[in-house]
């Protein structure tokens, strides 16, 4: 967006303060995800933001009336917000990029096309950078070593100015993590996390879910990662990967539909995790969520079909830590005992 | 062969049930819907579904367990989208499956798709209801049109009646309530809320009353899309009453943890403050105590008539505006949010 003529004011990061400020302005049963977002809102203001950027939507998650709720909430709140909604790009890059340069002025597409690229490798970067953080945080000898050298990366990967500098900056870090001394000898849980997709982006929306699992000894693996979503939805599915039309085929025996949001993406990726040979799921949705309650509704069915264990974990403004710590010492000690893992006490503390 | 099918009273049941009950009829079928909903029905719906489920979901379980083993089959169709770029709401989408995935013994389903939000397809529809109980394609594309007339010419009724007596001036109060079909008319579930607003003097009004085409002409003053069909429906009366003359009230009534209501709710509420007329929203769950939703009906009752008895122009300096508290009572069972506002 810099490259387009806007000064950009990134909201500070979302903080329980956040939230506080999102639960106060928005429905109470809305989801957790438009209460954050509302909270970054009034947060950036307060840094002297007057315009926002949201996308739009045609349904049937409620996701696509985000954009128009925030505008009246912040405009009955009396902040003075613009809104430019940008409609979902369900024709590909094109009309994506056709709605930027409406936005910016005076921008040629030559750097409206490099702006988009470049930003799409440093997503694919940090995605890569991250799926290796996953296979080593439950082996590191010292706990929170590969966060600490991921956190540094990122801030290594906002300096890039061109695509060298991206690799130069994710080959130092890889090799970094790389050489956080390991146990040899650990026996290590597969997890898959699926759900909605927020949820799985945002570690603080699902309190670290990741990290915690990590910390108790399971490789984590996400159904969605950002460079996926961007690849499926604004790229139109041009580059091989895991398309979502196989999850819809793998979730048919128990969701035969579109649900709207990630619901199917959840039920396939389950038994795709199932048939990958992983060891149990962990399902994360934001409470009231529809697409995921109709997932929640049918996994247990996929569970008992698959014979896999799935978990679901419903996130809200609450921030209490100690019962998600809990509910995922304990299943992942029931996996455990279902492996004969049980040979390392891991706990939280 | 004579099958016997069960149909669930809830959720769109109540919207269309002219229609089924004729298309099955003329078709030969025996029906069996399901009694009107009672503590057993929505304790046995509530104990068969995961906890986050909306009230109507648990309410359609409840139903469609009493109809297990009453039945051969049981209709349930995944109703996608009725009309042009508008859905009805994921769980209903996905309402089959989550049926199949049931802990409890079910007759076969029956689960013909209808998504109308691309193409129009209701004769793939009919047809493949149909085509359980018939090979006759003839006999099915007839009995359907003859039940697309049947609920048509129901819902013009209701529209017409209402016609009829809005005119009629009267000491009654005009008050709509904004409400899903399968709440305003489970009078189980809304603890009779339109009988005891008569009794309270008021003229009630209901979406279905304002009609489809009146909907459909005001929602257009919303400024984006609206994807729902629930949201077109409650909004566009909410315009189409909001901007007749008189002075009113309205009530919000939704189920607990309805995905659709927290929006369109909230969108209702922001339009009613702005044009000052007082509103309060009830939000229904599995309790059943009637004590709270009594006192707070009368209360909101008793203002607006006050409002209206009170000198002409009268603009109360307090209290301007003191919609929007947001924030759950719960009072015997009854969770409410009480939001009124005077000018």
């Amino acid at each position: 967006m810099e490259q387009l003529g806007f000064t950009v004011i990134m909201p500070p990061p979302t903080s329980k303060r956040t939230i506080s400020l999102g639960v106060a302005h928005s429905p109470e049963f809305a989801c957790l995800p438009i209460k954050i977002c509302i909270g970054n809102l009034i947060e950036a203001h307060e840094l002297g933001a007057d315009t926002f950027l949201m996308a739009g939507g045609v349904g049937p998650c409620r996701f696509g009336l985000y954009a128009q709720l925030e505008k009246e909430i912040l405009e009955d709140a009396g902040l003075g917000y613009k809104a430019l909604i940008i409609e979902p790009p369900g024709q590909g890059p094109w009309q994506f990029l056709k709605q930027i340069k409406k936005i910016g002025t005076s921008v040629s597409w030559m750097q409206l096309v490099r702006g988009f690229h470049f930003s799409y490798q440093k997503i694919c970067i940090i995605d890569e950078l991250e799926k290796l953080v996953q296979q080593i945080r439950p082996r590191e000898r010292i706990k929170g070593t590969a966060d600490k050298i991921f956190t540094y990366a990122l801030k290594t990967f906002d300096q890039a100015k061109n695509y060298h500098e991206l690799c130069d900056a994710y080959g130092l870090a890889r090799q970094k993590l790389l050489h956080i001394p390991q146990w040899e000898y650990t026996k290590v849980l597969k997890i898959g996390v699926v759900g909605e997709i927020y949820t799985l982006l945002e570690p603080f929306a699902s309190m670290d879910i990741e990290r915690k699992l990590g910390a108790l000894g399971a490789e984590v693996t996400r159904s969605i990662y950002l460079s996926d979503w961007v690849r499926e939805h604004l790229l139109g599915g041009l580059l091989p990967g895991i398309s979502h039309n196989m999850y819809h085929k793998l979730a048919s025996p128990f969701l035969n539909h579109f649900v709207g949001g990630h619901g199917i993406e959840s039920v396939g990726a389950s038994v795709n995790f199932a048939k990958a040979g992983y060891d149990g799921i962990v399902h994360i949705a934001p409470f009231t969520c529809m697409p995921e309650i109709v997932a929640h509704t049918v996994l247990p069915r996929a569970s008992k079909h698959c014979n896999i264990p799935v978990m679901t974990i419903y996130v809200d403004e609450q921030t209490g830590q100690a019962g998600l710590n809990t509910r995922l010492e304990a299943f992942l000690d029931l996996l455990r005992d279902k492996k004969n893992f049980l040979d390392r006490d891991i706990t939280m503390c | 062969m004579n099958h016997r099918i069960g149909i669930p009273r809830a959720l769109l049941y109540y919207q269309y049930e002219k229609l089924w009950l004729t298309f099955f009829a003329e078709l030969g079928v025996e029906v069996i819907s399901s009694g009107e909903t009672n503590k057993l029905i929505i304790d046995e719906g509530a104990a068969n579904v995961v906890d986050e489920a909306c009230l109507p979901v648990k309410v359609f379980f409840g139903h469609a367990l009493q109809l297990a083993d009453k039945v051969d089959y049981i209709f349930v169709p995944r109703i996608v989208s009725v009309e042009k770029n508008a859905y009805i709401c994921p769980k209903v989408m996905g309402l089959p499956d989550m049926l199949a995935a049931c802990k409890k013994e079910l007759p076969p389903l029956i689960k013909p798709v209808l998504n109308l939000r691309k193409s129009n397809c209701v004769k793939e529809f009919a047809w493949e209801t149909g085509s359980f109980f018939t090979d006759n394609k003839k006999q099915v594309f007839e009995a359907w049109e003859r039940a697309k007339k049947a609920q048509s010419k129901h819902d013009l009724a209701v529209v017409q009646e209402y016609q009829k007596t809005k005119d009629i001036k009267d000491t009654a109060l005009p008050v709509l309530i904004l409400g899903h079909h399968y709440l305003l008319e489970d009078h189980y579930l809304n603890m009779d809320l339109q009988e005891k607003l008569k009794k309270l003097g008021c003229q009630v009004i209901t979406p279905s009353m304002i009609g489809k085409e009146k909907q459909e002409q005001f929602i257009k003053n919303f400024p984006r899309l609206m994807f729902w069909s629930y949201g077109r429906m409650l909004l566009g009366s909410l315009y189409c009453f909001g901007q007749g003359p008189g002075l009113k009230g309205v009530i919000i009534i939704s189920s607990f943890a309805c995905g659709i209501d927290s929006f369109i709710g909230n969108l209702a509420k922001r339009y009613l403050s702005r044009q000052g007329i007082p509103f309060i929203e009830l939000t229904l769950d599995e309790h059943t105590g009637e004590a709270g939703l009594n006192t707070r009906i009368e209360a909101f009752i008793d203002m607006i008539r006050w409002r209206r008895d009170s000198v002409e122009n009268y603009i109360s300096s307090y209290g301007y505006n003191m919609g929007c508290t947001e924030g759950v009572i719960g009072a015997a069972g009854l969770h409410s949010d009480h939001a009124t506002s005077y000018q």
